[in-house]
């Protein structure tokens, strides 16, 4: 009777699974509003890669879910799924697992998608991911990434943001000739793109030599977890003038710090542009923050991979394709690549509308993204 | 009716009683065939091979922690065990360490770890699982330590042995030759549980611990002897790992525990002790992986895909249990 029951129940499961799975398509389930897609954006879309081509299924497989930055690469890279005609297929472990997301991949090409655009935060993933590519499936990464695996990646040039942040933060805390303490926090040690920030933040600190730096510790990435180390750190360096962060829950953890310490002299700084980080900044808790054009990094890998199908393009080699640095403090927005002017307040507006966000970067697509080819450069440059 | 008539009747119900993983296998049946006639490339063999090579690592160690939920206890470090096991042998293998002897290495090491934490859980007469609440940290930061944070990548020559071709698929055997190790560690652990002293011993400590003793079961060495064989476990799915993979990286190892002793507990292997069942545990991470893989298949959204496999966890969980409850309860 007991195994009757467990396998009734277990079975049961599996149809209810089916049953979601039947019902959900992926390219509506993952949209955030596929309906804000204004039509004139998709009559744009390049001739190489329009709509009228043949259906596509492109894996997009994340390092973590739930993330709000994350999110904003998940929405941008359905619009491009939307703009192109293509099914999208999101993808990853709650946590950041890299095997799992390794698994995750292998399933999705296992399953039949054409594409896979994934985050490759660990050198683990990357004899997996190789065998993929060899096995025909083309991959883009990005976000993160591994110089051993042969796909182009989507990102910053990480060690030069962080050069900017540690400039601009040395600025804030008096310049070449300030002293004290300056406290870096890394969510993910061993990360290449986090270290390689660490490495530029530290280069431009380290230009005034009464700055102490301190770190980078480990800050954790899960939002209570880094307030609560960031906390710890303030508690023990309470004369630091600065607290620098390289990941995107960094931001809102220092503001909410700066609030509940505002007689501590600290400036806080860090990354990306999600909208409890624009909120810290534009209450003035938290002093800058660098994105790395989170659209670029959903829209560009999916741009790329349906163009390279559809037109048996070679991407199987490493590259590099710049995802640009913006960097806002409360009084100016700085946009790469030559984006209009926009205001604070414009910019938070676009960092909350996915539909506000495809509007303002379409000249990303109709340029950087569209001429993706030759805007290729060598994997190196990543880190330059 | 009189006792002849009772026995051939209870002779011929024993004799028809089915194993009691059969509720666990018909699960995984089923999903399987949901999921297949869903989605028909599912029932691709490289497919299902690869799925049970890809899990193989967690099979391997839920199988382990079947002697530990036997003796009633829990193991939280073993993740960090087969990090550090991992971590360890790249570096002696980077160092200039014969692959092979750097292989054993890692696997002693593992050992080593768990008898730690044995030896720790009995002079402190401590459940384990709070001793390794502690010992999961140590370990995390020991392997943090000494590879500073990084991944550890032997190099291309080293890479090109025998042992990362073999393992990493690259020989040209007909299957992901991982299965095969799946397969006899099976065989020696069902074995080591079944037909031996040892065996017994697990399962009788954590059916009474107090009878287990007066009986004249040397308890300590029998825990210190379980964590032992625990940590050697996690030593070789370090290693396994790092073949597979060719490199380790500082996280490699932390998302093993919920799906491992989920694993055990959806094949039936309860959290109280006193039994233990080595084929319920493999086919419950079979289970699981099958969902993992299923999820994908079918579409399902990656925001759901969380919340579909708590659920069947729970279920299955909560479904054993309350049937264990009732037999209890019937038997009174």
């Amino acid at each position: 009777m007991k195994k009757i029951f467990q396998a009734s129940a277990i079975g049961f499961m599996a149809l209810v699974l089916a049953a979601c799975g039947g019902g959900v398509t992926t390219s509506e389930s993952t949209s955030s509003s596929p309906a804000e897609t204004t039509d004139s954006v998709s009559e744009e879309t390049t001739d190489s890669v329009s709509e009228e081509q043949a259906p596509l299924t492109i894996g997009f497989v994340t390092h973590v879910i739930g993330n709000p930055f994350i999110q904003q690469i998940i929405d941008a890279a359905q619009q491009a799924a939307d703009d192109l005609g293509v099914t999208l297929q999101v993808t990853g472990p709650a946590g950041a697992e890299a095997d799992a997301q390794l698994k995750a991949a292998q399933t999705l090409v296992a399953a039949g998608v054409d594409g896979i655009a994934i985050s490759v935060p660990s050198e683990s993933m990357a004899q997996g991911l190789n065998q993929i590519i060899t096995d025909g499936t083309p991959i883009v990464t990005f976000n993160l990434m591994q110089s051993s695996v042969n796909a182009p990646y989507v990102g910053e040039k990480s060690v030069e943001s962080g050069r900017v942040l540690g400039a601009a933060m040395l600025d804030a805390i008096g310049g070449a000739s300030a002293s004290g303490q300056a406290i870096l926090g890394n969510c993910f040690p061993g990360f290449p793109v986090l270290e390689n920030r660490a490495t530029g933040v530290q280069e431009s600190l380290s230009i005034a030599t009464g700055v102490e730096i301190l770190g980078p510790f480990d800050v954790k990435v899960d939002a209570a977890e880094n307030y609560g180390k960031w906390e710890g750190l303030l508690g023990a360096n309470p004369d630091a003038l600065a607290l620098i962060g390289l990941c995107a829950p960094d931001i809102a953890s220092l503001g909410k710090l700066k609030q509940a310490n505002p007689d501590s002299a600290f400036l806080g700084g860090g990354y990306d542009l999600t909208t409890e980080n624009l909120a810290a900044i534009k209450s003035g808790d938290a002093t800058m923050s660098l994105g790395q054009t989170p659209f670029m990094q959903g829209y560009a890998p999916v741009y790329m991979l349906v163009d390279a199908i559809r037109n048996g393009i070679d991407i199987g080699k490493p590259s590099f394709l710049n995802s640009g640095t913006e960097i806002v403090t409360k009084d100016k927005v700085i946009e790469p690549f030559g984006l209009p002017s926009i205001t604070f307040a414009e910019l938070e507006e676009i960092a909350a509308s996915p539909a506000k966000s495809r509007e303002y970067y379409q000249p990303l697509v109709d340029g950087v993204i569209a001429n993706w080819q030759s805007e290729l450069r060598p994997i190196a440059e990543e880190s330059s | 009716m009189t006792a002849k008539d009772i026995e051939p009747t209870r002779s011929l119900a024993k004799r028809r009683r089915l194993p009691d993983e059969i509720g666990v296998a018909g699960a995984l049946v089923a999903l399987v065939v949901v999921v297949g006639v869903v989605q028909p490339r599912f029932f691709d063999v490289k497919n299902l091979l690869n799925l049970v090579a890809n899990n193989s690592i967690v099979a391997i160690l839920a199988m382990a922690i079947v002697f530990l939920l036997a003796t009633g206890e829990i193991d939280l470090s073993f993740g960090y065990i087969l990090n550090l096991a991992a971590v360890s042998s790249g570096l002696l293998m980077i160092a200039g360490l014969p692959v092979i002897a750097a292989v054993a290495a890692a696997i002693v090491i593992g050992g080593l770890l768990g008898a730690l934490n044995g030896v720790l859980a009995v002079s402190f007469r401590l459940p384990l699982i709070i001793i390794t609440l502690g010992t999961a940290s140590m370990f995390q930061g020991l392997s943090l330590v000494i590879n500073r944070s990084g991944s550890v990548v032997p190099p291309q020559e080293i890479r090109e042995t025998w042992f990362f071709q073999f393992f990493g698929g690259q020989s040209g055997f007909p299957f992901p030759p991982i299965i095969l190790v799946l397969g006899a560690v099976f065989i020696i652990l069902s074995v080591l549980f079944k037909r031996t002293r040892f065996g017994y011993r697990v399962t009788a400590l954590g059916s009474n611990p107090e009878a287990a003793r007066l009986a004249g079961i040397p308890v300590h060495r029998v825990k210190i002897q379980v964590t032992v064989l625990m940590g050697l476990t996690a030593g070789l799915g370090g290693v396994l790992f790092l073949g597979f993979r060719g490199a380790v990286d500082p996280t490699t190892g932390s998302g093993y525990l919920l799906p491992v002793i989920a694993a055990a507990i959806i094949g039936g292997n309860p959290l109280s002790g006193g039994s233990g069942t080595l084929v319920g545990a493999l086919l419950g991470a079979l289970v699981i992986a099958v969902i993992d893989t299923g999820i994908v298949f079918l579409g399902i959204d990656a925001v759901w895909s969380t919340f579909v496999t708590g659920t069947v966890i729970v279920v299955a969980v909560g479904i054993d249990q309350a049937i264990r409850f009732q037999r209890r309860r019937a038997e009174r």
